[in-house]
């Protein structure tokens, strides 16, 4: 390891550490634009000039093309160094608008630090400034070209490491210009990160456009809640309204950067149409009123009907603050288990993929990165957990081979051998893989066989045979394969055959690869939390229909967004005695609840969420909640209405109220409720002692204990072969519940496609983007088809996105038969 | 114009390395890059647009805009700046009503600034299509314009 010598300060780095990246270790920032840790050098601005005193370099050479080397000696400050530094950010400046006063970067702006630590105050420059046209990029981001110190930054980002083609750098000389070909919305969906990386304002956030100063913010390290990875952001918030996402770095789950849904959801906590008040048989009422009134009846139908005729309802958007108690009431009260999931498959999928994850198998999404080999089954990334696929685009940098088993037309920044099956063919290749490499495997066939069971692996296609020795001789020759393992579209079984073979590559390679996408947020403390099978919402129907459920208590959740089967839903819910409702959007069930108690976002109270790696991470509150002073004020400033609470500010978190509900009305305090977490889960004590900016992984050590595996009987594939399979699948937007109501999102989102393979296409006589009509039982849907080649034949994949009425098919049938499937007549 | 592409592609491999002499060839057809051209290039070799709008702006050879019939470029050099190269161009300029890079509204002249055409004995020298003026004088510009312009 390098020893050198910093400004009279030794230090020693790994082989490989620029000289910068070793004076920042020592705490001294080189001044940079182009250097980036993310992004590497380019030795682009020459800002980050030092004096090399003694070594194999002599002279001013630029800290961020130079390896630390033995016997350096450098020096930052040597009068020689800061000249030339000074003239390097004076002509960096020459053509710089110095429109600071109307520029969003300003007060956060790397061009405006390193200006002044430059040590450049006046400009001696009198000539004409060179200008630039800008170009509409999209909802997310404005651009300013005039401001722009050509680091390459952008570029870099964008083509190099997020992989993505659009924009790039163009023209010569000191014309260098950063843009499109033509003006148009930015193609990549993690196009936001320009904000944070541009060092100054060319690229800035259009939803957070003239709101305010970095200083006047109330800045929080946050959490991101838009998918199950969990990635680590910075919120702000000002008058009461949050107005801004930030990435933040976050060592082992994203890196440096977010993806555009986790950045522009934020909208929804600011809606006016929020549920603020809480109301009582449609007449507005205080909360505690309400909660009066809700405890009251819950009581009531408890004593009359039995306690078993109330039933919960949450959703993994609920924290584990909440969904602790929740369980914690509904044990004491003798109600229903709250019921998280939508769907019993998915429920079963997910505390399957929860109870085969443990300390020696999990990855996390940095160590994926250095991952050789990589085999996803059942996931679309790009759509289904974003950072995922940028995590594996730098796998693919350091040319790992990847490969996706899915029956979706999946499209990704990085190159992989997509093999499209459909979602029953799924769990028997996985079977077959692990078959065929323990086969392989003689001399460890023995200690493999323990964990090995015997599979009933389905007639595969004759085709596929090739394509799965090929995979297994790649997972033989690879060092650090893992695999990835989806739990929306696939079968029950498959999370349990996906673990198998992760469970026999630990033996053969002795390092963690099991990496699972759960389908939300807090999923994960949703299972570890559930009772033993849980029960999913389509449960809780069937008991109302029966009349075993007279009152629901809606915790955090829609069900009309996720329940297959609106009209079916709506007879339910009329059926009910009491329908109360707790959450912060305004959905349709808050719509015709009974009693609506609202409650705060995970922004104005915090929470803990764990993500799919089983990782708790717990964050604080960014503002402490009421309604925004925009809309108090009517757009005006400063508000002309004053009182001695603030507006909307009685509502609180949702463990709160829900404990005040059930009766306990003074164990509501953070201290109480981290016992009840701890006694609910032991596994959640360490909350207690650790403080909110850590995290820590919530798994079982013991790998060698055999995993307890249950048979289920997974759903069949079609047989008949006039029919189409239906796979519901989520998007990048407009499915993902939150995301759904920001303006901003919805502004920006496309069409959803319906998309069915080239050849299922060809009889029926559609071609891509013809509007189709799909006729059901339940009703009809119109929606345009996306017709590839690069997909499962023999499916249909029909986005659950909120423009598109899929809850209107009714039942979701297994099977749509040809012939309901039509081109239709509009255009 | 698809016609046309497809024509010049057709001498060409559909791959990144090609990426240069098919413009080049575009410009030889059309005088300039035309923007749908450029896509359809992009499409051609595989690479993104951006990437064609920045390999062509990168080399001074390739025009964005439709050139007129004749080109005039002035040499700006060190022997014809020293000869008053700087007076030849300030002539043509008020003569054409048109900046360097800049053709006439009625797409006969464009006028181009050069370093150095190699002619420095000629000093101060100037290019009017194939024909190489030196010792110019000012007042005789409007002829060799009319002279050897169509």
């Amino acid at each position: 390891m390098p020893r050198l010598v910093i400004d009279d300060l030794q230090i020693e780095v790994p082989e490989g550490t620029k000289v910068i990246e070793a004076a920042e270790r020592l705490g001294i920032m080189i001044p940079r634009f182009c250097y980036h840790k993310a992004l590497g050098s380019a030795g682009a601005c020459r800002m980050c000039a030092v004096k090399f005193i003694h070594g194999p370099f002599k002279g001013l050479q630029m800290s961020c093309m130079i390896d630390a080397q033995d016997g350096m000696v450098v020096s930052t400050t040597d009068e020689e160094a800061v000249a030339f530094r000074r003239q390097v950010i004076e002509w960096l400046m020459m053509n710089h608008p110095h429109d600071c006063p109307v520029c969003d970067e300003g007060g956060q702006c790397l061009l405006q630090d390193e200006t002044v630590s430059g040590g450049h105050g006046l400009r001696r420059y009198p000539g004409r400034k060179r200008t630039y046209h800008d170009q509409y990029l999209g909802e997310f981001i404005a651009h300013e070209m005039n401001r722009c110190i050509h680091c390459y930054r952008c570029s870099r980002f964008y083509q190099d490491f997020a992989g993505y083609r659009d924009l790039g750098p163009m023209q010569i000389a000191n014309r260098v210009y950063f843009g499109r070909f033509r003006d148009g919305p930015l193609e990549s969906p993690f196009a936001g990160n320009l904000v944070d990386i541009c060092p100054t304002g060319v690229y800035t956030d259009r939803s957070s456009r003239y709101k305010a100063r970095r200083w006047d913010l109330q800045r929080v390290p946050f959490l991101c809640i838009h998918c199950s990875l969990g990635c680590s952001t910075v919120a702000s918030a000002r008058y009461r309204e949050v107005v801004r996402i930030e990435a933040r770095f976050n060592e082992s789950v994203n890196g440096h950067f977010i993806c555009d849904r986790g950045r522009f959801a934020y909208p929804y906590a600011n809606l006016a149409d929020r549920p603020r008040r809480a109301r009582v048989d449609g007449e507005d009422a205080s909360l505690a009123e309400a909660v009066r009134a809700a405890s009251g009846r819950l009581d009531q139908i408890s004593m009359n009907a039995g306690p078993d005729a109330v039933a919960l309802v949450a959703s993994d958007r609920c924290s584990l603050e909440t969904l602790a108690v929740l369980k914690r009431i509904s044990r004491e009260k003798g109600w229903r288990h709250p019921a998280v999931f939508p769907r019993p498959d998915l429920e079963h999928k997910t505390r399957r993929a929860v109870s085969r994850l443990d300390r020696r198998l999990a990855v996390s999404m940095r160590e994926l990165e250095s991952a050789d080999f990589i085999l996803a089954v059942g996931i679309d990334p790009v759509h289904e957990a974003p950072m995922l696929a940028l995590a594996l685009r730098q796998a693919f940098r350091e040319d790992a081979g990847i490969v996706v088993m899915d029956p979706r037309p999946v499209s990704a920044p990085f190159d992989f051998d997509h093999v499209a099956i459909a979602p029953a063919e799924i769990g028997g290749c996985l079977s077959r893989i692990t078959e065929a490499l323990s086969a392989l495997q003689a001399d460890s066939a023995a200690q493999g066989k323990e964990t090995r069971r015997p599979e009933a692996a389905g007639p595969l296609r004759a085709d596929l045979d090739s394509r799965i020795a090929g995979i297994v001789e790649r997972l033989r020759g690879s060092r650090n394969p893992v695999i990835v393992c989806g739990t929306d579209i696939v079968r029950d079984s498959t999370p349990d055959r996906a673990a198998d073979l992760a469970r026999l590559l630990l033996q053969l390679k002795a390092r963690p690869c099991l990496f699972f996408v759960l389908p939300g947020p807090n999923s994960f403390g949703a299972v570890l939390l559930a009772e033993s099978p849980g029960r999913s919402f389509s449960d809780v129907v069937q008991d109302i229909e029966q009349g075993k459920v007279k009152a629901l208590l809606v915790v955090e959740s829609d069900p009309f967004k996720n329940f297959p089967d609106r009209e079916r839903l709506e007879r339910a819910l009329d059926r009910l005695d009491l329908l109360a409702a707790m959450d912060y959007l305004p959905t349709s069930v808050v719509g015709r609840a009974h009693i609506v108690l609202p409650t705060c976002t995970v922004f104005e109270c915090g929470g803990s969420f764990i993500n799919q790696e089983g990782r708790v991470q717990r964050v604080e509150p960014v503002h402490e909640g009421g309604i925004p002073v925009h809309q108090v004020s009517g757009g005006g400033h400063p508000p002309r209405v004053f009182s001695h609470e603030v507006p909307g500010g009685e509502i609180e978190a949702a463990w709160r109220t829900a404990l005040e509900v059930a009766g306990y009305t003074n164990a509501r305090d953070n201290l109480s409720i981290l016992k009840i977490m701890a006694e609910e889960h032991p596994g959640f004590a360490r909350c207690r002692d650790i403080p909110t900016s850590r995290s820590f992984r919530v798994l079982p050590d013991a790998g060698d204990r055999p995993p307890v595996c249950e048979e289920t009987g997974d759903r069949a594939a079609p047989e008949a072969a006039d029919t189409l399979e239906v796979v519901l699948v989520d998007r990048f937007f407009g499915t993902e519940e939150l995301s759904g109501y920001s303006p901003v999102i919805q502004n920006a989102d496309s069409e959803p496609l319906v998309f069915l393979h080239v050849r299922d296409a060809e009889p029926l006589g559609i071609a891509h983007s013809d509007w189709i009509s799909i006729a059901l039982e339940g009703g009809g849907l119109e929606v345009r088809a996306g017709v590839s080649a690069q997909m499962a034949e023999g499916v249909l994949v029909i986005p659950r996105h909120r423009l598109l009425e899929w809850q209107k098919l009714g039942p979701v049938p297994a099977q749509i038969p040809f012939g309901r499937i039509s081109r239709a007549g509009k255009e | 114009m698809k016609e046309q592409l497809d024509q010049i592609f057709s001498r060409h491999h559909g791959t990144r390395d090609a990426l240069i002499p098919v413009l080049q060839d575009i410009q030889a057809e059309y005088g300039y890059l035309p923007p749908e051209a450029m896509e359809a290039a992009a499409r051609f070799c595989r690479v993104a647009p951006v990437e064609v709008y920045g390999v062509s702006t990168f080399y001074a050879q390739f025009k964005f805009s439709p050139v007129g019939r004749n080109l005039v470029m002035v040499c700006q050099g060190t022997a014809c700046h020293v000869m008053g190269g700087a007076r030849v161009l300030e002539e043509v300029q008020s003569r054409l009503g048109i900046r360097p890079g800049q053709t006439t509204a009625d797409g006969r002249f464009t006028l181009e600034t050069v370093a150095c055409i190699g002619a420095c004995a000629l000093a101060p020298a100037m290019v009017v299509n194939k024909d190489t003026f030196g010792r110019v004088k000012p007042e005789k510009i409007m002829e060799m314009l009319n002279g050897s312009g169509s």
